[in-house]
């Protein structure tokens, strides 16, 4: 029974250290993910948000991004629009923040693949946005693209792609 | 002949005398693992396996939300997709599909009109293929949509639902890439 135990005990041992190495060491792959639902996070307005927690969100928001990222969006039927920069994303962001009361943002199906210099990454995703006190949603697809910048991951581009084109 | 009915008799005497209780479990045991705990284990490993093969690679259960296929589905109702339904074939011209976005967590369902290779347009809310008005007895609710000719690539499947009563603008319908399409739906 000894060696038995010796063994289990390894095991335990290892799977504990190994979970612990994750924790305190997460693969850039979990550090996207989390960025991600950051992300999801600083989008979404519960309806008793003050406007100082709302700025706040904006800010947070903001954050995420690299200061030349870009978003782009291109809806079905409707013209692309452009917003560059941490400026014009402040201001977009602070525009639906204070034309929504509530507004709930989800990120489904998050995809990471890391790029070869492992300084880049591209993420596939599907964005649920449900704005107001309407039962129903919004969905679309996404890609961003993340950047390794002075240690931390930050978006450089998101834009919506059209799985119906 | 004579040993049996002995051994028989003796089996009877001995097992019924001391108590019921310790040959016939409770029932509430019996209700919980079964008469036979081995068994049921292996009966619930092998039902765990068999729904983790069905509905992670054979059959996958959605829930319809949205009106942009009625009246054929209408919202709330459940349903499953048969991702094995073109292992055999290519998705054919009136087939209900779902097209997935990123992944399947929410996805598209949608009725093929257009194959690939296929020229579609639509003109005073009927679906025309390669300049041909094509026959949909599943329409029910007709609409005055007006759209472009639009050529599908060669991986490409045009796909719309069937409620044409809700405005152009707000029924998401296009072209979908082969490698989109999860699968049939099942009913």
């Amino acid at each position: 029974m000894k060696p038995v135990f010796r063994i289990l005990l390894l095991v335990i041992i290892g799977t504990l250290f190994a979970w612990l190495w994750t924790i305190f060491f997460p693969s850039p792959e979990k550090v996207i993910q989390r960025k991600i639902s950051s992300l999801a996070a600083n989008a979404t307005l519960k309806f008793g948000d003050s406007n100082l927690t709302r700025v706040g969100k904006a800010n947070a928001l903001v954050s995420l991004f690299a200061p030349d990222a870009q978003i782009i969006i291109v809806v079905s039927g409707r013209n692309g629009h452009t917003i560059s920069g941490r400026d014009e994303i402040r201001e977009a962001a602070l525009a639906g923040f204070t034309s929504q009361p509530t507004l709930n943002v989800e990120f489904l199906d998050v995809t990471v693949r890391l790029g070869a210099d492992k300084q880049t990454a591209d993420v596939s995703c599907t964005a649920k946005v449900n704005a107001g006190d309407r039962k129903d949603y919004g969905v679309q697809e996404m890609r961003f693209q993340f950047k390794k910048v002075d240690g931390s991951w930050l978006i450089i581009r998101a834009e919506t792609v059209q799985t119906l084109s | 002949m004579i040993v049996c009915s002995q051994l028989s008799a003796g089996f009877r005497f001995n097992t019924g005398v001391p108590s019921e209780n310790e040959h016939h479990p409770h029932w509430l045991r019996v209700l919980a693992i079964g008469r036979r705990p081995k068994f049921t284990l292996i009966r619930i490993a092998v039902l765990v396996v068999t729904c983790f093969v069905t509905f992670k690679f054979i059959l996958l259960p959605i829930r319809v939300e949205g009106i942009s296929m009625l009246p054929t589905y209408h919202e709330h109702q459940f349903n499953a997709v048969n991702r094995l339904a073109y292992v055999r074939h290519e998705p054919r011209r009136g087939d209900i599909v779902s097209v997935r976005l990123a992944g399947t967590s929410i996805m598209f369902m949608k009725r093929i009109v257009g194959l690939p290779g296929e020229t579609v347009s639509i003109h005073g809310g009927r679906v025309y293929i390669n300049g041909q008005p094509l026959a949909e007895p599943y329409v029910k609710l007709t609409c005055h949509w007006e759209h472009e000719p639009i050529r599908c690539g060669p991986t490409q499947y045009y796909v719309v639902g069937d409620n044409r009563s809700m405005p152009f603008g707000l029924h998401t319908q296009g072209r979908a890439e082969r490698d989109h399409i999860v699968g049939k739906l099942l009913l």
